[in-house]
């Protein structure tokens, strides 16, 4: 049989489509396509070191595991993880900026903080060797889609203090990239930088590759034609819709993976085209547990739950079972692309994404399902939630596609009352529905901000 | 005889008009008429305009939701009774106004259920049909 040339436009999906994944690449076959005890005995290896060098080094952790009678020796398997303490967000917060550091400020050749939330930033820091697991972790989620070395990658993160820049940005250089580092914004001189330089890869948030598009056809730019073939989104959570209406529009493949800045950053896990609603986790790097997540304990195998992470060779900041907030659950079956590593279903919601509508939960990622079965409105949405004459009143704002607006107010109060009418069947509560104009929701090049609660806390 | 409406989907919050109306000027297009409805948060925003090709083209190219519309223009009389004359023709014959606003005083713009036959019907009655190319030139 013969080899797909991926690096053609459209090849990798074509290539998935006939299920032809020895065309495309993996980029640590030793530990990513490994048997899973193998994986296991590495993880556990790993675990014992990186605890006993976590109670040595970091006086809150030696403190906590002290005060609840646990040694680092008490870790004799892998289910022994759960004697460790959880670690919040509230803690980076509190030990800010560098009480959780395990190194002394020499050895750190970087920090970031995280983005997006209000209030007191958390700082991470990276030792040489931990950049380089960054690197490597990028690097194999970028093949996971089909990017390969020599490939043009172009940047619209924003860099500063966001992993999320540099992340991708040191790792698809390790891969053998040459990194275009345009940054966020000026959409039109992405536009022109895809043609000039002949860029393959786009890194962007999907909002942002969605406004680039937009303003690509508008300025008559043939994506068809274009050398562009990979979109590499983050910073936010990818609406299936959106992302499928960007490779259409675009005509590339896309692909997002998972990180948090408290235990690295992007490149936790990625998605391979086989389960394009999963992500491999980089196990060798990370432990996972799924938890309850009202009383911590573990859910049963392959159930949902809370994801609760250990990174186990991270050297400046090694943090124990942080709780993520993050709702999924994991599957650890081989996959269809080769891959042994254990498969965490995207992050759709998070435990403190839930909104308590007059008594009912809701998700924002149940308003995303609804709007993306509805042709009249594009995938993007924001939610307003107020106090209204005492009651809960959440209202969903929705963008009009400009080629199903017409002259009429009645059509338009049509799609309007089928989009309520929808939303209240899947949701089982009444909201409203607000339609704003093409381009209306707001395209972030950081982090998308769905909801906009507005009650009284 | 009909003219093109230009129709632009719109959110009731500021600087949405102006900045409908800073691609027309940008694109030498000139406002004959407009309206404007109270309509709660969304709503529809409709001109005349002198040159409705250009000015379709200038808000698409800016992305707006908008499309070109015929509808029928006619000059009133500047005399009591004259509006109430010209509305009851159409009611006559069963044709239905959706909606209607008026243009430079006593030009009028109505959107109707069936524009060819109100074309054809006024056409045949006394009333002062406006062409496309006299619209530059109205006073």
């Amino acid at each position: 049989m013969e080899t797909i040339d991926i690096t053609r436009k459209g090849a990798a999906l074509e290539a998935a489509a006939q299920g032809r994944f020895d065309s495309l690449p993996i980029y640590d076959r030793s530990v990513e396509c490994a048997p899973r005890e193998a994986i296991e005995a590495l993880q556990l290896r790993k675990l014992q070191e990186q605890v006993a060098y976590t109670y040595r080094h970091v006086p809150y952790y030696r403190r906590l595991m002290d005060e609840s009678g646990v040694s680092p020796d008490d870790v004799r398997t892998l289910a022994d993880v759960r004697k460790l303490p959880f670690t919040d967000k509230a803690v980076l917060r509190d030990t800010f900026p560098f009480g959780l550091f395990a190194v002394p400020m020499e050895e750190v050749i970087e920090l970031h903080s995280s983005s997006g939330t209000t209030g007191k930033p958390i700082v991470v820091g990276y030792t040489r060797d931990d950049m380089d697991v960054w690197s490597d972790c990028i690097a194999r989620l970028v093949q996971m889609a089909g990017v390969v070395p020599g490939d043009r990658a172009q940047m619209a993160f924003g860099y500063g203090m966001f992993t999320g820049g540099f992340g991708l940005h040191y790792g698809l250089q390790k891969l053998g990239c040459a990194m275009i580092p345009a940054g966020s914004g000026n959409t039109e001189r992405h536009i022109q930088m895809i043609e000039d330089y002949g860029t393959t890869v786009l890194i962007a948030t999907p909002s942002y590759a969605m406004h680039i598009c937009e303003v690509g056809e508008r300025m008559g730019f043939d994506w068809e034609a274009s050398t562009l073939r990979v979109g590499l989104f983050g910073g936010e959570p990818c609406p299936p819709g959106l992302k499928a209406e960007i490779e259409r529009r675009m005509h590339i493949v896309c692909t997002d993976n998972y990180g948090l800045t408290e235990v690295m950053g992007p490149g936790v896990s990625g998605e391979c085209l086989a389960e394009r609603y999963q992500q491999h986790i980089a196990e060798d790097h990370f432990l996972w547990e799924v938890v309850d997540p009202e009383t911590g304990e573990p859910v049963e195998p392959g159930g949902y739950g809370e994801l609760v992470l250990t990174p186990l060779d991270k050297q400046a900041i090694p943090v124990l079972r942080y709780r993520t907030h993050d709702l999924t659950r994991v599957h650890t079956e081989p996959c269809a692309c080769g891959r042994t590593t254990a498969r965490m279903e995207k992050v759709r919601s998070r435990c403190d994404d839930m909104l308590i509508i007059r008594g009912t939960n809701v998700f924002p990622s149940q308003i995303e399902d609804v709007l993306t079965g509805i042709d009249e409105v594009t995938p993007l949405y924001h939610v307003v939630v107020e106090t209204v004459d005492g009651m809960d009143a959440l209202t969903v704002e929705a963008e009009l596609r400009p080629e199903h607006f017409s002259d009429s107010l009645a059509d338009m109060e049509a799609i309007r009352r089928k989009i309520a009418e929808k939303l209240r069947g899947t949701l089982l509560v009444g909201v409203g529905v607000r339609l704003v104009e093409p381009g209306g929701i707001e395209r972030t090049m950081g982090k998308a901000k769905h909801v906009d609660d507005r009650r009284a806390k | 005889m009909s003219i093109a409406q230009i129709s632009v989907f719109s959110e009731s919050k500021p600087g949405h008009l102006s900045r409908v109306l800073a691609h027309f000027e940008e694109a030498g297009v000139s406002v004959r008429g407009y309206s404007l409805g109270d309509t709660g948060e969304y709503g529809i925003v409709r001109f005349i305009v002198d040159k409705p090709e250009t000015a379709l083209d200038a808000l698409k190219q800016a992305g707006f939701a908008c499309t070109m519309s015929q509808v029928i223009c006619l000059r009133l009389a500047d005399v009591p009774g004259e509006l109430a004359r010209v509305v009851g023709i159409l009611a006559d014959c069963g044709i239905n106004i959706i909606y209607s606003y008026s243009m430079i005083s006593t030009y009028i713009v109505i959107s109707v259920s069936d524009l060819q036959a109100a074309e054809e019907l006024l056409a045949s009655k006394p009333v002062d049909l406006v062409a496309p190319d006299e619209l530059a030139s109205l006073r």
